[in-house]
């Protein structure tokens, strides 16, 4: 039995825009994520990396500063470590934008690559509330039968992985860089930290929309879900044997990799090698630690194969496009 | 045009060499429209054509006065459409299905609540509107699939068999709420079924395909006029009596094994048969005129289509 039944009324409101509907749908597909527990236990756990990292540039900003609490506590407890924190201090002293530049932006690309792999976690878990779900039950209909059209659909599911990937990725790396430098002993931190935040916003915005077309494409190859989870996983782990065969002759192998391309593609945004340089032209004791470093280290630092990673990238974007319009059709 | 809610125009549908629609050309009126035909005739393929949600190989169409393939957002936000086959989005609730489905159509948040509950209501769902649909019986998620077709208060509802695998008492629901919906709220229906009953009982325009092929347009009434000169009489006794009558007038008739006599009377209308009813002292219970006119239209229909290259 109805639960009250006023019989059929006539809608007489204003509709919404074209954007209101595509922000529905990637609500709705974000809203279907969080339902598992799983993803929820992901939020948390890149979310306590955010806090780690915000620790980390409260200790590395103190170390900046002569007589802070931290530079006292390091010299209890070694004295060479307490030389290394003066050295430090004195080097911010005279410069203070490569300082807190090159060590937020150093941070900072570790953060970001880190958390890179806590997010393709998270979009194996999205996968199958992208398309494959509406393959299966034949939704698809449901949405082109709307006033919606198929693009208005692609960029609603796109925002699905956008708002997920803010969640766990943009999200954490802009609160960590805001409260990073809001507990910095000095207001100029934001000031010199700009480049990294710059850095951050520019790959993490880049990789969210590849990684959203790239899980859309796989997410539409099969309807059945264990298998786009699969392909994801297998696109993302398999990756690696790549990088590995490709050391045996073949180094266009390494360009299979996702993680690789993308890896090249933060190296050559966060441009690390550059402020080695720095760093080891202007404080001596950075100079003899770089020089340890293993040569293939420094050249992969210094000279990311970005050319190569952009067109294996547009590559793969290319055939995840294509998968969308061959597979996401009204019929 | 604007007064027409489907016109095509020479529409052609192909798959490969096979032709679905074959230049099919009407001008369809507001209205409960019956599109009738066997499996495979083309009926869905024309309702998919119209919704874009199949591309046409040829001609043209306008729904609502509009170009379709041109202003397809703007079309199908006053367009419903009930599909036959289930197709809904897994894991949801009734009710929160219902609601996304307004929000696609452009409604805001609360007011697509509120109105998805109205629709719920409206056709019959209770408490279990918020139970997974994936737990629905094939009644339920009929009856949802015509809740979300109509939450966004469209001027045109395209219903595919709606009634496919429901229990008598829920077909008859099913098709009263579609009847309303034209008759007391002024939606026009375009109802795609190849159960003819279902067609005479609600709609009031007709239109037959077959082989792709338009084979017929018009309006109910008119069709059965066509077939005028045939009735059955309901008596409460004396069959016999009026098949003798009827045989002297030279009128064509039998005793139904319901006990009604159908009569071919050869008339425009009913009155020289209620003449001769009168005139042998009948008593008459019911007179149907032109029964299973519809249906035997239909097949006469069917048969030109097929006999025609």
């Amino acid at each position: 039995m109805p639960l009250h039944n006023a019989g059929y009324q006539h809608w007489k409101g204003e509709h919404r825009g074209i954007w209101y509907r595509r922000m529905t749908i990637a609500a709705n597909g974000l809203n279907g994520c969080l339902r598992n527990k799983w993803m929820r236990h992901l939020v948390v756990v890149c979310w306590t990396g955010a806090l780690l990292q915000i620790g980390l540039l409260f200790v590395v900003g103190q170390l900046l500063v002569k007589d802070s609490a931290v530079v006292r506590w390091t010299g209890s407890l070694n004295s060479q470590l307490q030389l290394f924190a003066g050295g430090l201090t004195s080097w911010l002293e005279q410069h203070p934008e490569i300082s807190v530049r090159c060590a937020q932006n150093l941070l900072f690309y570790y953060y970001t690559t880190a958390l890179l792999g806590l997010s393709f976690a998270a979009i194996a878990m999205v996968i199958p509330h992208l398309v494959s779900r509406d393959l299966s039950s034949n939704a698809i209909v449901i949405y082109s039968s709307k006033a919606v059209s198929r693009l208005d659909y692609l960029i609603g599911k796109c925002g699905t992985v956008f708002g997920l990937l803010v969640l766990t990725w943009l999200g954490p790396l802009l609160a960590s860089w805001f409260i990073g430098n809001l507990l910095a002993p000095r207001w100029h931190f934001f000031w010199h930290a700009r480049v990294a935040l710059v850095h951050v916003l520019l790959f993490s915005l880049t990789t969210m929309a590849i990684l959203s077309l790239m899980a859309l494409g796989v997410s539409a190859i099969s309807p059945r879900e264990k298998a786009s989870v699969g392909l994801w996983l297998a696109l993302w782990l398999l990756g690696g044997t790549f990088v590995n065969l490709a050391q045996h002759g073949r180094p266009w192998l390494k360009h299979l990799s996702l993680s690789y391309n993308l890896d090249q593609l933060a190296l050559a945004i966060f441009r690390l090698g550059r402020d080695l340089n720095l760093a080891r032209d202007n404080i001596p004791v950075f100079g003899s630690m770089l020089d340890g470093l293993k040569s293939h280290t420094v050249e992969r630092l210094q000279h990311p194969d970005w050319m190569g990673a952009a067109i294996a990238l547009v590559i793969l974007l290319i055939l995840a496009a294509a998968v969308l319009i061959w597979r996401v059709k009204p019929q | 045009m604007s007064d027409c809610v489907i016109q095509t125009d020479e529409l052609c549908k192909a798959y490969g060499p096979q032709k679905a629609l074959d230049r099919v050309s009407v001008k369809v009126g507001p209205g409960a429209i019956g599109l009738l035909g066997p499996n495979g005739a083309g009926k869905t393929t024309l309702m998919k054509c119209l919704l874009q949600l199949q591309p046409m190989t040829s001609g043209k169409a306008w729904l609502l006065g509009r170009e379709v393939g041109t202003e397809g957002r703007e079309i199908r936000k006053r367009v419903g459409f009930t599909p036959e086959m289930d197709c809904h989005i897994p894991g949801m609730a009734g009710c929160e299905y219902v609601t996304y489905c307004a929000q696609l159509s452009g409604l805001p948040f609360r007011a697509a609540r509120q109105r998805a509950h109205e629709m719920l209501d409206f056709v019959g769902m209770g408490q279990e509107r918020y139970r997974r649909i994936d737990t629905y019986s094939t009644g339920m998620k009929q009856r949802l699939k015509l809740a979300q077709s109509i939450v966004h208060d469209p001027e045109v509802l395209f219903l595919d068999e709606p009634t496919n695998g429901l229990d008598p008492k829920g077909r008859v629901q099913i098709l009263e709420l579609v009847q309303d919906l034209w008759k007391l709220h002024g939606i026009s229906v375009v109802l795609s079924s190849h159960l003819l009953h279902d067609v005479d009982q609600i709609c009031d325009q007709v239109i037959i395909i077959a082989r792709g092929r338009l084979i017929v347009h018009d309006t109910l009434s008119n069709l059965k006029s066509r077939r005028r000169g045939w009735a059955e009489v309901v008596l409460t006794r004396g069959q016999t009596d009026l098949v003798a009558a009827c045989q002297r007038e030279g009128w064509p008739c039998e005793i139904l094994p319901n006990g009604h006599v159908k009569v071919e009377h050869h008339a425009e209308n009913l009155g020289p048969l209620l003449a001769l009813i009168r005139t042998q002292q009948l008593t008459l219970l019911e007179i149907i005129p032109s029964p299973n006119a519809l249906e035997e239209f239909f097949v006469q229909a069917l048969e030109t289509a097929h006999a025609s290259p």
